[in-house]
């Protein structure tokens, strides 16, 4: 940087310098003899260590039993082990500086955690045990489920959430994917048997990968591993079925009624892929440019130009058998109409016209930039190699992101628009008052509509 | 060190990974925006980032995530702040662009009127639109507050937001935004005598302003318990918050609190989420903490709350509930907490101590907390080398401490109730 060249006057913006390089640390990646796929990296800032336990089957293999089985197993499974009451696992986890949280999404069940490196062994050893020897006690599981059910009663009232059900329904329909949360009644009629059959079935080392980043030497770090997890035994499971898919017809409009709503929450989406599709870094560039970052159009446009909303944003959501596309943004009553304008508007920009050479150049060093400063901290080294290691990425798909990403052209970006930001097929979901804005969704097709509870009312 | 002009400039590096954090504090929270402008701290911020003198509207942005980087801004109870995390090579770009905003904040009644709208949508994406929205932390000033500072809607009233001016915005930069009034931070993946170098170089020639006079936050004594009721349109629990007026940063009686805290809102060993949630299955949800939930133990300069922050089933009163909680106090007075209690919690409150410092706000702003604590030690304390010793008080606290100021803080006298009341049953 010392070298680097430097304005003189305060009215010029300084250049870049030139950029350092990012210093890969060497990866450990290992398969023990029982299966269980280790990742380990070195990072020495704190005396700390991070760890994810993953099982690589989640709510989605469950899915027609019942939905979010798999979450409850995982939440579940904390609360008692042969050895260690409820009580006992927490205070444990506090007697060792640590952090412990479990779950599940559609594709994966994870035990994470987090510790002082002191007290690396013993943390190992509880997570082992919680993996191996859960115990499933009833009084917790009914606790559990009635805070569970608890918890869905408020995410019925919660905007955000009601747009992402109802978009996920209408993009994926009967596919376990379709389904983001399982009603009360799929809740009270969960078994505690159910959850120790999925217990038995997928957390087993053949269908697990354990990837911990912290301050400690690989090596040594490996057999603390073997000692807590050596002598666990289970082959790989099998995979999620993956049912066919809706056919989408054209672009449609859905008004979830949310009564007394002050504002509407707009959900805007498209299948698109999963991130082992060529297309990945393509698409994400261009969700890039049209609405992933603070600097994007969409951003500029609805928020810094018109004031309709505060947050609002794309993503692209890929997942392990399909993905999808989606823009959300939460604005004024008054404006649902001129902000799916924009949104339509901004979306057919980038199908019809190349992005020029600046933008897509402050793009690229976004998505670079970005990534090198997910790198910094374990969690966020964590996430990454989890990402990469879990979806069965190429081996050196984090080495080489950067300068797949400095490669793509404006081409790659119009291409990728074309393909997923398929504003012909776009589902439109709104969640708001109704009498409100129906008039407004109506410009944009004839609502089908539904109450906050899933039910057509219209 | 300090510039001239009074800037302060604190900088850490760490070379490990090409990345850097920078961050410009002022010393100035929405507890002390002026009278009939409730919401003007916050939606002053939102202007910091609207224009400068020589980088126009969207200017600060663009050049952020171009190089790389990220960036944002946040308003607290007693300071504002900017940072951006971007790869090292950007970091001159970066200074260069908060000296300019520092200098002069050039924004137009469209930039006042476009961001006015920005920031109601979002309150309402926040408060007005969600279940608990604001629940507490909007809810318990009022209550628990007899000064205006300390208890008026800090995400503003819609009508003060639409009475703020140009006039207001230029007056509030010049009293507070002076760069006497500021600390900048750099850390990461820079050399100290560089840091130093571009600070001087990009800062230096900022005018200094006056301080500004310190505004009056004192609270008159609390002599009786107080309570209020707010309806929760959405929601379909009752949620109660319960607030104990806390110890004053770096007292005595602030270290033992601390832990008394950790004790009662340690998460799901602390006493309150195993009783009321784990055992007694009360309440379905329990945190908690010292000025929770918008702030941590480091990051005020005034009266706060120690915080507790109920959902409870249905079929307990609120009376019920609060009893049950009340337990959970008295025994802590009676009793005390044993050594085999405290020493885990001085643990876990190391620990939770070192992964705030990596990062504590999200895998892309590395050094957050870092940069957070060194701030709000140099703004408050002068003395940011408290990073590096304040652990030591927490660790020193003793069981007889604890149980001390139990019995000094937690009594009715002392704390406000917010219930927070579900308009409609919950649904079927």
């Amino acid at each position: 940087m010392a070298s680097a060249p430097r304005s003189d006057t305060p009215s010029a913006v300084p250049p870049l310098a030139p950029a350092r390089p990012v210093i890969w640390p060497p990866r450990v990646h290992r398969t023990l003899s029982n299966g269980l796929e280790v990742v380990l990296v070195e990072s020495h800032g704190i005396p700390k260590f991070t760890g994810e336990l993953f099982f690589r089957s989640g709510n989605a293999v469950v899915a027609a039993q019942a939905p979010g089985l798999a979450d409850m197993t995982a939440t579940v499974a904390r609360t008692g082990t042969q050895r260690r009451t409820s009580r006992q696992i927490e205070e444990d986890l506090r007697r060792m500086g640590a952090d412990l949280s479990s779950g599940a999404g559609a594709d994966n069940s994870v035990i994470s955690f987090a510790g002082l490196v002191d007290f690396s062994n013993e943390l190992l050893g509880l997570v082992s045990e919680l993996a191996q020897r859960a115990i499933f006690p009833e009084d917790e599981f009914e606790r559990e489920r009635r805070q569970l059910v608890e918890g869905l009663r408020i995410e019925r009232t919660t905007p955000g959430f009601l747009a992402s059900e109802r978009l996920r329904r209408v993009l994926f329909g009967a596919h376990p994917y379709g389904t983001i949360s399982p009603t009360e009644e799929q809740v009270t009629h969960y078994r505690v048997e159910q959850l120790k059959d999925f217990y038995q079935r997928y957390y087993r080392p053949g269908n697990a990968l354990l990837v911990m980043v912290g301050d400690f030497a690989p090596e040594k770090m490996l057999a603390e591993i073997e000692t807590a997890f050596g002598a666990w035994t289970g082959g790989p499971a099998e995979g999620a079925p993956d049912p066919a898919l809706p056919e989408l017809q054209s672009r449609r409009v859905y008004l979830v009624h949310l009564p007394g709503s002050v504002q509407t929450q707009l959900s805007i989406g498209n299948r698109a892929i999963t991130r082992k599709d060529p297309d990945w870094l393509r698409l994400t560039l261009a969700n890039s440019i049209y609405g992933g970052a603070f600097n994007s159009r969409l951003v500029m446009n609805i928020r810094e130009e018109k004031g309709y909303t505060y947050s609002p944003r794309s993503g692209a959501h890929p997942m392990r058998q399909h993905g999808y596309f989606s823009i959300g943004a939460a604005v004024r009553n008054d404006v649902v109409a001129a902000a799916l304008k924009e949104i339509f508007y901004e979306i057919d920009r980038m199908r019809s016209t190349p992005v020029g050479e600046d933008e897509l150049d402050d793009a690229r060093s976004y998505l670079t930039g970005v990534f090198s400063l997910g790198l910094a901290t374990q969690d966020g080294l964590a996430g990454q190699l989890a990402t990469a290691t879990l979806e069965k990425l190429p081996d050196d798909y984090l080495e080489t992101y950067r300068e797949r990403v400095l490669k793509l052209t404006s081409a790659d970006v119009l291409d990728a628009a074309r393909k997923y930001f398929d504003s012909e097929h776009a589902q439109i979901v709104i969640v708001g008052d109704r009498a409100q804005i129906e008039a407004q969704a109506a410009q944009f097709g004839a609502p089908e509509v539904y109450d906050a509870q899933g039910s057509r009312i219209q | 060190m300090a510039l001239p002009n009074g800037l302060r400039v604190v900088i850490s590096p760490d070379r490990t990974a090409p990345v850097a954090t920078v961050g410009v504090y002022y010393n100035i929270g929405f507890r002390i925006e002026p009278r009939g402008r409730s919401g003007f701290a916050h939606l002053f911020e939102h202007m910091m980032f609207q224009g400068s003198a020589n980088a126009g509207k969207m200017m600060h942005i663009k050049l952020v995530n171009s190089s790389g980087g990220v960036l944002n801004g946040s308003t607290h109870y007693d300071v504002t702040n900017y940072y951006e995390s971007v790869p090292s090579n950007a970091l001159e770009r970066v200074l260069w662009l908060e000296a300019d905003r520092m200098r002069a904040l050039k924004v137009d009644d469209e930039n006042l009127r476009n961001q006015r709208d920005v920031v109601k949508e979002e309150v309402r994406v926040n408060v007005l639109n969600q279940p608990y929205g604001g629940f507490p932390w909007l809810d318990l000033p009022p209550v628990a507050y007899r000064n205006w500072s300390n208890a008026h809607n800090f995400y503003g009233d819609f009508d003060d937001l639409d009475a703020a001016n140009l006039d207001d915005v230029q007056k509030f930069f010049k009293t507070y935004y002076a760069p006497s009034n500021a600390v900048l931070l750099i850390l990461g993946d820079v050399d100290t005598d560089e840091a130093i170098g571009l600070a001087e170089r990009h800062f230096a020639s900022i005018p200094s302003g006056p301080q500004p006079t310190p505004a009056d936050i004192d609270e008159p004594p609390q002599i009786d318990e107080r309570r209020g009721v707010v309806e929760e349109k959405f929601g379909t629990l009752p949620g109660i918050a319960i607030g104990y007026q806390a110890p004053r940063r770096l007292t005595p009686e602030w270290y033992a609190a601390a832990m008394l805290d950790h004790a009662f809102h340690g998460g799901r060993s602390g006493r309150v989420y195993r009783r009321l949630v784990l055992e007694q299955q009360i309440a379905v949800d329990a945190e908690g903490g010292i000025h929770y939930p918008v702030g941590d133990l480091f990051d005020y300069n005034g009266p706060t709350l120690m915080v507790t922050r109920l959902l409870h089933k249905p079929e307990y009163s609120a009376d019920q509930t609060i009893a049950a909680y009340d337990q959970i106090l008295d025994e802590m007075k009676e009793k005390g907490i044993a050594a085999d209690e405290l020493e885990p919690i001085k643990v876990k409150f190391r620990s939770n101590y070192f992964s705030n410092l990596e990062g504590g706000h999200g895998p892309s702003i590395p050094r957050y907390g870092l940069m957070h604590l060194l701030a709000c030690f140099t703004l408050f304390d002068n003395e940011p080398s408290l990073v590096n010793t304040i652990l030591d008080g927490f660790m020193q606290v003793t069981p007889s401490e604890v149980q001390s100021v139990a019995q000094k803080l937690l009594t009715r006298h002392n704390r406000s109730i917010v219930i927070r009341q579900p308009a409609k049953k919950g649904a079927a």
